[in-house]
């Protein structure tokens, strides 16, 4: 397992600290009326995604996962946000034109796209793998999801093309047990993917997706091996999901709302940015005022977003211009 | 160059397999990003790969395991990492395993990410009834393929048609879907040496006529010629091959019907909602005062398409043709 550095850990804590304080603004545009569309409030399972994509060069492609419609992963991948907070307020300036309501689209920064369809993205990290070795590049592919991307069939497939080929792809999934109501216990044989996964000659890691420089060894460990041509990785991150799926949604698992006693007290006390700053506190790599400082400029960042977006005008192209649209010249 | 002049050619004699690989093998050499995937191409069922593995190596000609979604969605990443896939599917019918990776997220990615990227990827799959094998080999696909917007799709009916229209798909920066009717492999024609390409939504007229207008693509554009000739004495049929179902050349259809006054169009794909409906309804609103009589169809039955001896008669057949020709005249 590869150890961190203190400069590492502090800009990992940087990236979360936006990532949390984007979400929270994610929260007040949908309650306020301004986003069109859902959202899937991230809350405290946001660890995993700043882990990921904190190291990825910007050559490297990626795939969010849809918690908190990857604010975490985009945010510390480098992407500009405030074009994809624009999309999901229907405006021109959204990175898809305001046409998605919750698409990425960085293509500058190999963040191509997005479907709602659970388990799309692991054939395109195939084929993002493919064109990297075709070209001799260096570039890896981050494929995140949850773990229920891993009852689909189509995943599975993927995997099967990526280590039999060697391709360099790191299996990033974020496992909270728990598919949108269904529990990953009553559907999937066993209880970590993982033990599923090195049937296939995948190495991998199972870590506490709470514990943010745990999941960002577990990321640098696998970026390294994935870009020394070893093949791909699978990181399985044990995060939490302490509030409902979708914002407005009931918390159920099966047929019967989650218990919200465990749900607080997951708040109070696995919150995993708490858990990093008292961390970092406690091994002196940042003071108490530094992190006051780090939260600041994230809130400056978030007020900024909010500027942006209520500034830019809202996408409503007549239908003829839109017939204009779906074909490429 | 027209289909008339590609007849006058004497040269070379091609089946469509033979020009469609030679369409791909000249496409690939031309541009290193053009790679060919698919389920058992490096030997392949049908012999329109044949031989290209030797040529340009197994990272280039790439066998999948039989994994229809993954190697249609592996088509979507090369694709944003501007590469320009081929994926041969080997049946059409077996594009349904990767519905979501074809109707859904390669044919709407360009619209909904804000036209900035687009898809420049060629899917391959073989189609038609006649060779008694059942609908997951024979289903025609391309009703269901029109249906979503951002996708182009095509078939060719003759080899020379198979090569221009092959080379175009490549070169397109769109997702267009190849269709090739399998029960035409023996069929050969002139392909003549020299570089052309018959650009996507250009339908052609295959024979002319004046009493009344055929539209058909694929193996039943030969249905039509037959027929068109069993029965000139009496009724003298313009027959037009669609070759490319979207872009479609409603154009061409309606220039015909105001010559012809009667369309009549032969489609393979099942009637219910298909492509022929289509049609139908846009010559009746762009075409409505050129019309003599109502269009009519004929299409493969509200049925499965059956194997055995049945699919000879559930497709649309010559004397099916000619009884609503004959009616329409009579």
């Amino acid at each position: 397992m590869v150890s961190l550095t203190n400069s590492q850990r502090i800009s990992l804590h940087r990236n979360l600290t936006r990532a949390v304080t984007l979400d929270r603004l994610m929260l007040r545009i949908i309650r306020s009326g301004q986003m069109v569309g859902f959202y899937h409030e991230g809350g405290i399972s946001l660890a995993p995604g700043v882990a990921a994509c904190s190291f990825l060069a910007t050559e490297d492609a990626m795939w969010p996962h849809y918690r908190a419609h990857g604010i975490a992963h985009l945010v510390s991948k480098g992407v500009d946000i405030r074009h994809y907070v624009a999309e999901h307020m229907g405006r021109e300036t959204g990175c898809c034109r305001g046409r998605s309501s919750y698409h990425p689209c960085f293509p500058e920064h190999h963040v191509f796209g997005y479907s709602g369809n659970i388990g799309a993205n692991f054939g395109n990290s195939i084929g993002w793998a493919m064109a990297a070795k075709l070209k001799k590049s260096a570039q890896i592919a981050m494929n995140c999801s949850g773990d229920g991307a891993y009852c689909e069939g189509r995943s599975h497939e993927a995997l099967i093309m990526a280590a039999t080929g060697k391709l360099p792809v790191v299996f990033w999934c974020e496992a909270n047990g728990i598919m949108q109501h269904t529990s990953m216990e009553a559907v999937y044989p066993t209880s970590d993917i993982a033990d599923v996964i090195v049937g296939y000659g995948v190495p991998t890691l199972v870590v506490d997706g709470q514990d943010l420089f745990a999941c960002a060894e577990a990321a640098l460990t696998a970026i390294e091996h994935v870009r020394q041509g070893r093949g791909p990785f699978f990181v399985e991150c044990k995060v939490l999901r302490a509030q409902e799926h979708n914002v407005g949604g009931v918390n159920y698992e099966g047929a019967i709302e989650r218990d919200q006693k465990v749900m607080t007290a997951w708040k109070a006390t696995r919150d995993p940015l708490k858990l990093a700053r008292s961390a970092l506190v406690e091994s002196g790599i940042l003071t108490t005022a530094e992190i006051a400082r780090v939260q600041e400029a994230a809130d400056l960042e978030a007020e900024e977003v909010v500027r942006f977006c209520e500034s830019s005008a809202k996408a409503t192209p007549d239908v003829k211009s839109l017939e204009r649209e779906v074909y490429a010249a | 160059m027209s289909q008339t002049d590609s007849l006058a050619n004497d040269g070379r004699q091609l089946t469509i397999c033979e020009a469609m690989k030679e369409a791909i093998a000249e496409e690939m050499r031309r541009d290193p990003r053009v790679f060919l995937m698919g389920t058992c191409i490096q030997s392949p069922t049908f012999p329109h790969t044949a031989g290209l593995v030797q040529e340009f190596g197994v990272e280039r000609i790439v066998d999948t395991p039989l994994a229809e979604a993954a190697m249609a969605g592996a088509a979507i990443g090369a694709a944003q990492e501007e590469l320009r896939p081929i994926v041969d599917f080997m049946y059409a019918g077996f594009t349904y395993y990767a519905a979501s990776e074809v109707m859904l997220q390669t044919s709407q990615y360009y619209f909904l990410h804000g036209s900035r990227r687009s898809l420049p990827i060629v899917f391959i799959g073989a189609c038609g009834a006649g060779r008694r094998v059942g609908n997951e080999h024979a289903t025609m696909v391309y009703g269901t393929l029109l249906h979503h917007p951002g996708l182009k799709v095509c078939m060719p009916s003759t080899p020379y048609d198979a090569k221009g229209m092959m080379k175009s798909a490549i070169r397109d920066n769109n997702p267009v879907y190849f269709i090739w009717h399998a029960g035409m492999m023996s069929v050969k024609g002139p392909v003549p040496d020299e570089e052309y390409t018959i650009p996507l939504g250009v339908a052609e007229v295959k024979r002319s006529g004046s009493d009344v207008t055929v539209l058909a693509s694929g193996l039943q554009v030969h249905t039509a010629l037959k027929v068109a000739a069993e029965i000139e004495n009496d009724v003298s049929v313009e027959v037009i091959d669609v070759r490319s179902f979207e872009p479609f050349d409603l154009a061409a259809v309606l220039q015909s019907v105001r010559k012809t006054s009667r369309l009549v169009i032969v489609d393979e794909d099942y009637e219910r909602g298909g492509f022929a409906a289509e049609v139908a309804a846009q010559v009746s609103e762009h075409g409505y005062d050129l019309l003599d009589s109502p269009v009519r169809r004929v299409c493969h039955p509200h049925i499965p398409v059956p194997g055995g001896y049945m699919d000879a008669y559930t497709m649309p057949t010559a004397q099916r043709l000619a009884a609503v020709l004959r009616s329409l005249l009579g």
